[in-house]
């Protein structure tokens, strides 16, 4: 998928002005890195960008996901609840089916339940638009609230914490020094995007999100599309919650929280529109790098925490307004 | 936000005078307008014709306040005027009626005359809007313009027509000396437009000054008294209405550009249709209609607007719900079917609306072109720009397509290339069937004539077409054979090469020969 931002061919503009429109965030991200380099202590280090890396992963597995959903033009609140219920699904097998499926056959089981179930609340979400019409937005607000209980019925609100040995790995090892969930990020950046950008289900999301009745007029499955974007964003929760519940050593129904909203900022920060049609999963790469090095920079700069909520705030704003006037000069 | 209401017309010197002196406009290296210099007499009707992309748009923002001049100057009653917004064009007496309607279709007709400008009147100490009375200034300015329309109706009661005239009422209740109308005709049937023009000589016998936009030259003579052409940006000249001929504005609009004729009517071989529609109903838009459509046949469906040709072929393709009736491709009967099922069948389908339900206008050219074709061009789903290049470059080329990069947004297009672009996404499927809807709406004479070269070369290949236009002269001289319809239900099948415009006009307004 080639985007508009992307072809340079309107003639007469010098290139490093050229350039400052093209790329916007990946500019002010790297101003961002450069000023946290010299201003927030140890932010440099490796092992503090490994921490970065890290924290980013978990949402940016999710992020990728949302980017789809929202070029299609719906939404998913649920997923910061659907995290915290698939680690708490995990962490349930663990603890009781340990004896019928052995130590890691439980987490197996647990997984594959939970990534089944991700996929098919999402997936019905989008088939309740069709049939329903019901909004997403409502659908998963609904999710919102009810997947967070399941999850604390599950695990009768306290942490779950009997899993096999080793486990602990998924969330918080390393492999070749960096840590495992990163390549999990990576991996679902490499399909996201190739789907996105190389399959015939990626150009109609962005057909669907774009203009619906077109996109059906050209005999385009439109609610399949949708329906199926968010199944992908629900099984990628999934796996989300479970890196979590790992990286914690417990499934928990509080974990979590708030979650949605670091996702759909990541989302906007890096230029897809609300409106549907148009995005890039490389600019949610970029937004959710954003996020995690400014949140992990404050933290370092001793920044109190009722400021970075503020600052997050204004970040999300400042992004739009950003996205809105690159659209008008272009 | 309140608008200024024009100096009384007693104060003011001459009434409606619009002098251009040497106006440009520029956007970047693109010159939209030219030096372009003339006046507009007072009282009048003046034509303004153009092909697409002439400047005529930019000449309508220019007055509605909507841009302004790179240089030169605009003046109105003999004095300079400056527009920054279309506030100053309506302080000035300038009011336009936009091409697209803009009204809001909840609210009653007199809220949307004056919205924004509600007459209030206080009770109990409170300011309150006055219904009443906003009612009774509504209806007395629609007796005034002979319209019997109830101001308390909502505005989506309307016909399209009707709409159209409060669109023309609410730019009068700002009692401007010049009237702007933008393409006013392009939605409307016949007997609708009768309607507007009367309202339009009426305001003429008043003296407003009226620029008039359009596209279709029947209605220059009708209404207009004088018309100005402007090609590429240029004043060519302006004639007395009485002293030319269609041909004669023909050639100032396109200089020396060709019209492309009809090529000669092929004997059609109507052993085995592709098509077979068998009663098919739909209750509020149409009613047992049956037709076969054959393999290399054009079938011109005829009516006015609301008729029920856009709903019967949408119901075809499976946009809409079917309530009765059967529909057979090629043998198979798919009747119920979806969008996706017939497209698989073969079926194409260029909605009347490209802009809106045509095209993914945040998408580019060449997304746009592939869009009903995912499936065959990719490999097993998977898909590419180079997968692409040969089906995006083959449309560009067959149909002239005139777009730059194919990579940039479709929006970016004239009309005519847009709705090639339309017509181009269902080729690249190569299908047995394409049903055409309004092909020719909105685009210039050029665009119009490729429009139709395309679809009489697709008909010689042995594609068979369902078509419909507004203009019945396009239906007739487009078409192999013609269907009537009226209030739904088809009426009449006639032979374009036995039949004439006035007879044609006949059937669609009456339902019946006389």
């Amino acid at each position: 998928m080639t985007l508009v931002s992307q072809t340079t061919e309107t003639g007469g503009q010098n290139t490093p002005l050229k350039f400052l429109k093209t790329y916007p965030m990946e500019i002010i991200l790297a101003a961002l890195v450069i000023f946290l380099i010299f201003v927030a202590p140890g932010f440099a280090s490796t092992s503090n960008i490994l921490n970065v890396l890290r924290t980013v992963s978990m949402l940016g597995i999710i992020a990728f996901g949302m980017t789809a959903v929202i070029i299609s033009g719906e939404i998913d609140l649920s997923v910061g609840a659907g995290a915290a219920l698939a680690g708490c699904i995990v962490a349930w097998f663990a603890d009781r089916f340990t004896d019928v499926f052995g130590d890691w056959g439980a987490v197996t089981v647990g997984f594959g339940v939970a990534l089944l179930l991700g996929f098919t609340l999402g997936y019905l979400t989008g088939r309740f638009r069709q049939w329903f019409n019901v909004p997403t937005f409502i659908t998963t607000l609904a999710l919102f609230a009810a997947l967070r209980g399941v999850a604390n019925l599950i695990t009768g609100g306290f942490p779950m914490s009997s899993f096999p040995l080793g486990f602990d790995f998924l969330g918080g090892g390393y492999l070749f020094g960096i840590p495992f969930p990163v390549y999990i990020f990576a991996l679902t950046f490499a399909g996201m995007h190739f789907l996105m950008k190389y399959t015939s289900f990626g150009r109609e999301v962005y057909a669907v999100g774009g203009n619906m009745e077109a996109a059906r007029l050209s005999g385009i499955d439109i609610w399949k599309v949708k329906a199926l974007t968010l199944g992908l964003t629900g099984a990628l929760t999934a796996v989300s919650g479970t890196l979590i519940a790992s990286q914690i050593g417990a499934g928990t129904g509080t974990t979590a929280t708030g979650m949605e909203l670091d996702v759909i900022a990541a989302v906007i920060i890096g230029g897809t529109s609300l409106f549907g049609g148009k995005g890039r999963i490389w600019g949610t790469l970029i937004g959710v790098l954003f996020l995690g090095c400014i949140s992990n920079g404050m933290t370092l700069m001793n920044v109190s925490e009722y400021w970075q909520y503020v600052v997050r705030g204004g970040i999300i704003l400042g992004a739009v307004l950003l996205n809105q006037v690159l659209e008008r000069v272009r | 936000m309140s608008y200024p209401q024009p100096r009384s017309a007693a104060l003011q010197g001459v009434q409606g005078r619009l002098d251009f002196r040497a106006v440009t406009k520029r956007y970047g290296p693109t010159v939209a307008l030219s030096e372009f210099t003339h006046s507009f007499v007072p009282g009048k009707v003046h034509a303004l014709m153009g092909k697409n992309g002439s400047g005529k748009s930019t000449l309508v923002k220019l007055l509605a306040g909507v841009t302004e001049p790179t240089s030169g100057t605009i003046s109105v009653n003999g004095e300079d005027r400056h527009f920054t917004s279309p506030h100053d064009a309506f302080a000035a007496g300038i009011v336009t009626v936009h091409q697209e309607l803009s009204l809001v279709p909840e609210l009653s007709v007199g809220e949307n005359i004056f919205l924004g400008r509600l007459p209030h009147k206080r009770r109990a100490g409170f300011s309150v809007v006055d219904w009443a009375g906003l009612h009774r200034r509504a209806g007395e300015l629609l007796a005034d313009m002979g319209l019997a329309i109830d101001s308390r109706q909502p505005v989506s009661a309307l016909s399209v027509g009707q709409q159209q005239v409060v669109e023309i009422v609410k730019a009068m209740s700002f009692n401007p000396s010049i009237l702007l109308l933008d393409e006013p005709t392009s939605a409307l049937a016949s007997r609708e437009v009768k309607q507007l023009f009367a309202l339009i000589e009426r305001l003429r016998a008043r003296g407003v000054t009226m620029i008039y936009i359009t596209h279709r030259m029947s209605e220059l003579f009708e209404i207009a008294d004088t018309c100005t052409v402007i090609r590429d940006g240029h004043y060519i000249g302006a004639v007395e209405m009485k002293e030319t001929t269609p041909s004669a504005i023909v050639g100032m609009m396109f200089g020396d550009a060709a019209r492309a004729t009809r090529p000669p009517r092929r004997r059609l071989d109507r052993t085995k249709p592709v098509l077979e529609v068998r009663d098919l109903s739909r209750s509020g838009h149409f009613h047992n209609v049956s037709f076969d459509l054959y393999p290399g046949e054009i079938l011109g469906i005829a009516g006015l607007l609301g008729a029920g040709r856009t709903e019967l072929m949408r119901a075809i393709f499976g946009a809409d719900r079917i309530d009765g009736g059967s529909v057979t491709f090629d043998g198979r009967v798919m009747t119920g079917a979806s969008p996706r099922d017939m497209r698989k069948a073969g079926l194409g389908y260029t909605p009347e609306n490209r802009k809106e339900v045509g095209l993914v206008q945040s998408l580019s050219t060449a997304d746009n072109l592939c869009m009903a074709s995912l499936g065959p061009i990719s490999n097993r789903g998977f898909i590419s720009r180079r997968r692409e290049q040969p089906h995006v470059r083959r449309q560009i080329a067959d149909l002239h397509i005139k777009c730059g990069d194919p990579e940039l947004p479709v929006s970016s297009l004239s009309g005519g290339n847009q709705q090639k672009v339309v017509i181009g996404k269902w080729l690249n499927r190569q299908p047995s069937v394409m049903f055409f809807d309004e092909p020719s709406r909105g685009v210039d004479v050029q665009a119009k004539r490729q429009i139709f070269d395309i679809i009489w070369q697709q008909a010689a290949d042995g594609l068979a077409s369902l078509f419909v236009s507004t203009e019945l002269e396009e239906v007739l001289e487009v078409a192999d054979r013609i269907l009537v319809m009226h209030h739904g239900a088809v009426v009449a099948e006639v032979d374009p090469t036995k039949t004439d415009l006035t007879e044609l006009y006949g059937l669609c307004m009456e339902g019946a020969r006389q």
